[in-house]
């Protein structure tokens, strides 16, 4: 094995109230993916973002190549040959994808822009990237994927001698990350560094030749991943006892259960083919299917928060006409998206005001709730989810991301639905944090409410659903009963396609 | 601690430090002027007592800018910005004095009357100053256009309009009813503050008593999720922007009948700008979300009583923009982020020397 | 994905561009409207079309430097005002105090630029939001002008005058030969040059400079360019720099224009300014915008004021009102294009 390009040692730094990071150590070795591994608020992207100078540390020096570093831009730190490629993609919508690669450091010819080469240049180095595309389009012309690709072909034509990548496989689907995994060993066989951070542990698996686990701002250990197991991994990431976690009953179903939800032939050319499917009372069904598989456009399109433009939602017998989320809070559905910072929480408001937000969207602002009516439903819902916040006036964007989500859960338990859907309610979340809401879904089924949960994690489908839909290529493909189903069937259904493709080409 | 941590957010609140900055501008005007802050009642030739006296003044003057600014409060909580105000004063005041004419032409003695009922001389440049809100709301909610360019048309199309209402023309009046608005008093008190303070109880009553003022902050502050949760954020936005048309057409006919006259030129000049610093230096970040109406007064206020104090130091009235500008600066650089971090972590600091000294 | 093979062709219709030919499209029917309907009292003849830049150069110039701080997503309320103060200096510097127009012209420099790269400042490092502080220093340019004189000084300078006297006139050979000056007499002046010279420039900074192409990254996303390593704070700060010069230039132009200084001058030109790059096409939401869009904008708007002034019996405040019009219509265009592209971009990720 190579020699350590990077070295930080006894990295400290706090915010006001919190101690980020306590006096984390990481090494980084040349030709080695390293996965730096935590739950959210471990101190990842803390420690990220001191090596790459967008935060001052207070304490603690770093080494790159032996010689003392201290970045204080991201600037800087490229220019030492740290890159960095973030989990949102960092890069210029308005800008062709050859000019994203190349600004800052374009090509000059008489002292003028060489567009020529920029665009020539560009072109090889997403042919590189197994991409084949007209880098002369604006960026926004293309998927996630293809963006994420230029920015690491920036990143990496910056001769970096060490390449992050925070969260990027989080918006891929299977293909684009075995590509982005080629690149990897790619890169590696070229002898950068890489820091590879993210939430699923088989990626790590995949690729990673060195564990970093951070837990509560401190330094956990350091391990080979051949040498670590997955359930030893988790327990140091979590530091908790995996029972509490597994100890999930599913709801019983009653036959004859009447029909909640029913969606038929619900389809946007492009977006999501005609899809038929059914909710009863008190029952889980599952959503399974890879990402961009057509899972949250279904959701949707079922709560009208985009308009379909064929098929028809009924909820309880009587038809959706307005296809607005107002009218489906209307007939009693509810939705947590899956993008909690964008489309769930309203950041600098109080807990008490978001959790009440639907209920009083529902009754109009001209009839608002009383103060103490909003005090009492919020201390309820803090009570019973138990949200943990120092009481109902603190802005919601000062809590953890699990307790943000149980946040918004409270807002639609709140208006008391009949049908809730849940899109990836668990992504982003400690591991303590997932099992208590997958543990109130559960308990919410059996109080009779329909639920629809959409996740990324098949075991956790598996493990709560009574019926399973699984997606795929933006159609329904399967309708499984959740009772006997194995991890195993879903994988296959989601594959199926794939080999077809695979010996079509 | 727990004091302690009570002050920190007083001093993080931008309206405390628009209250500072107003008491040390009224200071320095006391120094100067000692009968600065004097306040006495004094009785016109006709009988009435009204009150008089530097405050009243400033009160009075910046009414037509408080109540449009109560509006634009709405407007920049929703991520948004009015600049099209000055225009519709202008629209407002050139439809009133329209219908209020004294035509030379067509009567023979110049007279104190009115050839509408006096009735349309206020419903009808109101009505068409909140169609002309309604106008940029439908651009900004139901187009998505950017707020900045959907009142920019207006802004600079509506002082056209104003012009061929009157083809060109300045009219003056002297109708006693239209006169009331702008000079008269009740109790003492000028009408214009009073028209003030029940437009912004009304508002706050509006916005706080109704969950309204809530839904505006969640859109501003996120409209995705707002939408998400089931606020329909164009009827809000919208909201908004018609209000802030009828409270400009209501500024308009103060002026203008303060004025006794239309300008289309000059009426509501720069208002927008005033209206738009009154909220940010009431503590209404530009940026949208939370706001607050109260210290948007503070904010009309504050702009007025430097006009007023500049004023006493004998300084030619085009010149005042630049000392408005200096304070202003002052209390945009007091209120900027960074400043106010500052000054918080100098507390912490502070906090935290003290409590070593205590335990050694 | 449908590709289109013939690459110049596909570039010349980047959705960005439409807006420019919109102007194009716009300008060109507007003119052919005054051609229909005045050309027989001169308004097709060279010298309307060359009124068009010599009467309104000074807020060509102006919006040379307004487009480039609309691009990064600013906007600069303090133009009008910086100009006017010009203006202002320039007069009383040289009726007043008897001071040499160049000494006025390097003073108005300094105060010009100075101010722009404060308020650069401001809004980069305190987080002021740019209407607000260009608002603060409008107000404070104004204020100052004020400060100097309100009465409105003429400008009585030889070099003033020749500054002003210079003209190059279009000539064509006659009959016999001879250079003569065409009819009806036409001619370019030097604010004309300083304006095309100012949109070439632009253009080139825009195109051709990394500092230029900083600036559409700023405007495409602040956050991406900080990320990337580019240097944010120096560019935004040196956009309102150069804005500022390009308010006192356009001070020295209307000097020439007008010879005077008067406090009130050119109050509300901003918004002439602003709109002129709406209509050419450039964002107000940053990242769009084109100097040649800028400069057709500019003729655009122009072309109202000539149509109205040619008609004879329209009031001249039918301008403002088809101004009105004319950014209504095109800010719907540039909505229609917006979603027309993310549409385009929506279906190209499907299909990847």
């Amino acid at each position: 094995m190579s020699g350590v390009i990077l070295e930080m040692k006894g990295i400290d730094m706090a915010f006001p109230g919190v101690q980020a990071l306590d006096g984390v150590d990481f090494s980084l070795r040349a030709g080695e993916v390293h996965a730096l591994l935590g739950e959210n608020g471990a101190g990842k992207s803390t420690l990220i973002k001191c090596l790459t100078g967008v935060h001052r540390m207070d304490a603690g020096t770093i080494f790159l190549e032996g010689k003392k570093i201290l970045p204080n831009s991201p600037q800087e730190a490229q220019h030492l040959g740290i890159s960095t490629v973030y989990q949102e993609i960092n890069l210029c919508p308005n800008l062709t994808v050859a000019e994203n690669i190349f600004i800052g450091r374009q090509p000059m010819r008489r002292g003028q822009i060489d567009w020529k080469t920029i665009n020539r240049r560009s072109q090889e180095l997403m042919r590189l990237m197994g991409v084949d595309i007209d880098v002369t389009l604006p960026l926004t012309t293309f998927s996630i994927a293809v963006q994420q690709m230029a920015s690491i072909a920036r990143a990496v034509d910056i001769n970096a001698r060490v390449l992050i990548l925070d969260e990027p496989t989080s918006s891929l689907d299977e293909h684009e990350v075995a590509r982005l995994f080629e690149v990897m060993r790619d890169l590696k066989a070229r002898g950068l560094g890489i820091v590879f951070i993210t939430h699923f542990l088989n990626q790590v698996y995949q690729i990673a030749d060195r564990i970093t686990v951070l837990r509560n701002g401190r330094l956990v250990g350091e391990y080979m991943a051949d040498e670590i197991n997955k359930l030893e991994l988790v327990t140091h990431m979590i530091g908790k006892d995996m029972n509490v976690i597994y100890d999930l009953k599913k709801a019983p179903q009653e036959e004859g259960a009447p029909v909640v939800l029913e969606a038929s032939n619900l389809g946007i050319p492009g977006k999501v083919e005609e899809i038929s499917l059914h909710v009863k009372k008190g029952e889980l069904l599952g959503f399974a299917g890879l990402l961009g598989s057509g899972r949250t456009e279904t959701a949707e399109m079922l709560f009208g928060v985009v308009k379909p433009s064929k098929g028809s939602v009924s909820m309880n017998g009587e038809k959706l006409v307005a296809s607005s989320p107002l009218d489906s809070i209307r007939r009693k559905m509810a939705f947590c998206p899956e993008d909690r910072k964008r489309d769930g929480i309203v950041a600098e408001l109080s807990v008490r005001e978001n959790i009440g937000l639907a209920v009083q969207a529902l009754r109009g602002f001209m009839h608002p709730m009383k103060p103490q009516e909003q005090q009492k439903l919020a201390d309820r819902f803090i009570r019973l989810l138990s949200i943990q916040t120092p009481d109902a006036e603190k802005k919601v964007g000062e809590l953890s991301g699990g307790n943000q989500q149980k946040v918004i859960l409270a807002r639609w338990m709140a208006t008391q639905p009949d049908l809730l859907i849940l899109d990836e309610p668990t992504r982003g979340i400690d591991v303590g944090a997932k099992a208590e809401i997958q543990r109130l879904m559960l308990e919410m089924c059996i109080g009779g409410m329909g639920i629809i949960f959409i996740s990324s994690e098949l075991d956790e489908i598996i493990r709560c659903a009574n019926r399973i839909i699984v997606m795929r290529d933006l159609e329904k493909a399967a309708e499984l009963d959740g009772e006997d189903c194995q991890q195993a069937d879903i994988l296959a259904i989601i594959a199926n396609e794939e080999t077809e493709e695979a010996m079509a080409e | 601690m727990k004091r302690g941590l009570k002050w920190d957010t007083i001093l993080r609140s931008k309206l405390f430090w628009a209250v500072v900055a107003e008491f040390l501008i009224l200071l320095v005007g006391f120094i100067i002027r000692p009968d600065f802050l004097n306040i006495q009642i004094r009785t016109l030739e006709d009988g009435t007592r009204v009150l008089f006296g530097t405050p009243i003044d400033i009160l009075n003057r910046s009414s037509e800018i408080t109540i449009i600014a109560m509006g634009m409060t709405l407007v920049i909580a929703l991520g948004g910005t009015d600049i099209s105000v000055g225009a519709l004063v202008a629209v407002s005041g050139a439809i009133a004095l329209k219908f209020l004419r004294w035509d030379v032409l067509e009567y023979t003695t110049p007279g104190d009357y009115s050839v509408m009922p006096f009735v349309y001389v206020l419903v009808v440049p109101l009505v068409v100053c909140t169609l002309m809100g309604l106008f940029n709301g439908t651009l900004v909610a139901r187009l998505k256009i950017q707020p900045i360019i959907a009142t920019l048309i207006l802004m600079v199309a509506g002082r056209g309009i104003a012009q061929i209402v009157t083809d060109g023309k300045q009219f003056t009046t002297q109708y006693a009813p239209f006169k009331f608005i702008g000079n008269g008093s009740i109790l003492g008190i000028p009408l214009p503050i009073i028209i003030t303070f029940v437009v912004v109880a009304a508002m706050v009553v509006f916005v706080r008593k109704t969950s309204y003022g809530m839904f505006v902050e969640a859109v501003g502050i996120n409209p995705n999720a707002s939408r998400v949760s089931g606020i329909r954020s164009a009827v809000i936005i919208m909201i908004a922007y018609v209000l802030t048309g009828l409270l400009s057409g209501i500024s308009g006919l103060i002026y203008s009948s303060r004025i006794i006259s239309n300008d289309s030129n000059n009426a509501g000049l720069g208002y927008e700008m005033d209206a738009i610093l009154a909220v940010v230096l009431g503590g209404t970040s530009m940026t949208g979300g939370k706001f607050t109406l109260v210290g948007t007064v503070v904010g009309s206020i504050i702009i007025r009583t430097i006009t007023t104090l500049v004023f006493y130091f004998g300084i030619v009235s085009e010149a005042i923009m630049a000392f408005k500008a200096l304070i202003i600066a002052g209390v945009i650089v007091l209120q900027s982020e960074p400043v106010r971090r500052a000054i918080a972590r100098r507390r912490e600091k502070r906090h935290i020397n003290l409590g070593g000294e205590l335990h050694a | 994905m449908p590709e289109i093979r013939s690459k110049p062709f596909r570039r010349l219709f980047k959705p960005n561009y439409l807006m420019v030919y919109a102007t194009l499209g716009i300008f060109l029917l507007l003119y052919l409207f005054g051609a229909i309907m005045y050309g027989k009292i001169g308004f097709t003849s060279i010298r309307t079309f060359l009124l068009l830049f010599s009467d309104n150069a000074y807020i060509g110039i102006s919006a040379v430097g307004m487009t480039m701080v609309l691009i990064t997503g600013g906007i600069d309320l303090s133009v009008g005002a910086v100009a006017s103060l010009t203006g202002m200096i320039i007069a009383y510097g040289t009726t007043v105090m008897g001071l040499h127009p160049l000494l006025c012209f390097a003073f108005a420099l300094l105060v010009g630029v100075g101010l722009g790269l404060l308020m650069g400042a401001c809004v980069q490092y305190l987080n002021v939001p740019p209407f607000i502080t260009t608002l603060t220093g409008m107000f404070l340019a104004r204020g100052v002008t004020s400060l100097i004189s309100r009465e409105s000084i003429s400008i009585k300078h030889p070099m003033i005058d020749a500054l002003a006297g210079i003209k190059f006139y279009l000539k064509w050979p006659n009959a016999a030969g001879e250079w003569v000056k065409i009819k009806p007499v036409a001619s370019i002046d030097l604010n004309t040059i300083v304006f095309l010279l100012m949109i070439i420039i632009g253009a080139i900074i825009l195109q051709k400079t990394r500092f230029g192409r900083n600036v559409y990254a700023i405007g495409g996303s602040v956050q991406s360019a900080t990320l990337m390593g580019l240097p944010v704070a120096r560019t935004k700060v040196l956009v309102y720099g150069f804005n500022g010069l390009c308010s006192v230039l356009a001070g020295i132009a209307y000097v020439l224009y007008v010879k005077s200084g008067w406090n009130l001058a050119l109050s509300g030109a901003e918004l002439d300014v602003i709109s002129s790059c709406v209509i050419g096409g450039v964002m107000l939401s940053g990242g769009v915008g084109y100097m040649w869009g800028t400069l057709l904008g500019v003729l655009l708007k122009a072309t109202i004021p000539a149509i109205i002034t040619f008609n004879g019996t329209m009031n001249s405040w039918w301008a403002k009102i088809f101004t009105g019009v004319l950014l209504l219509l095109f800010i719907i265009i540039q909505r229609a294009v917006v979603a027309s592209s993310s549409r385009t971009a929506r279906k190209a990720e499907t299909a990847s």
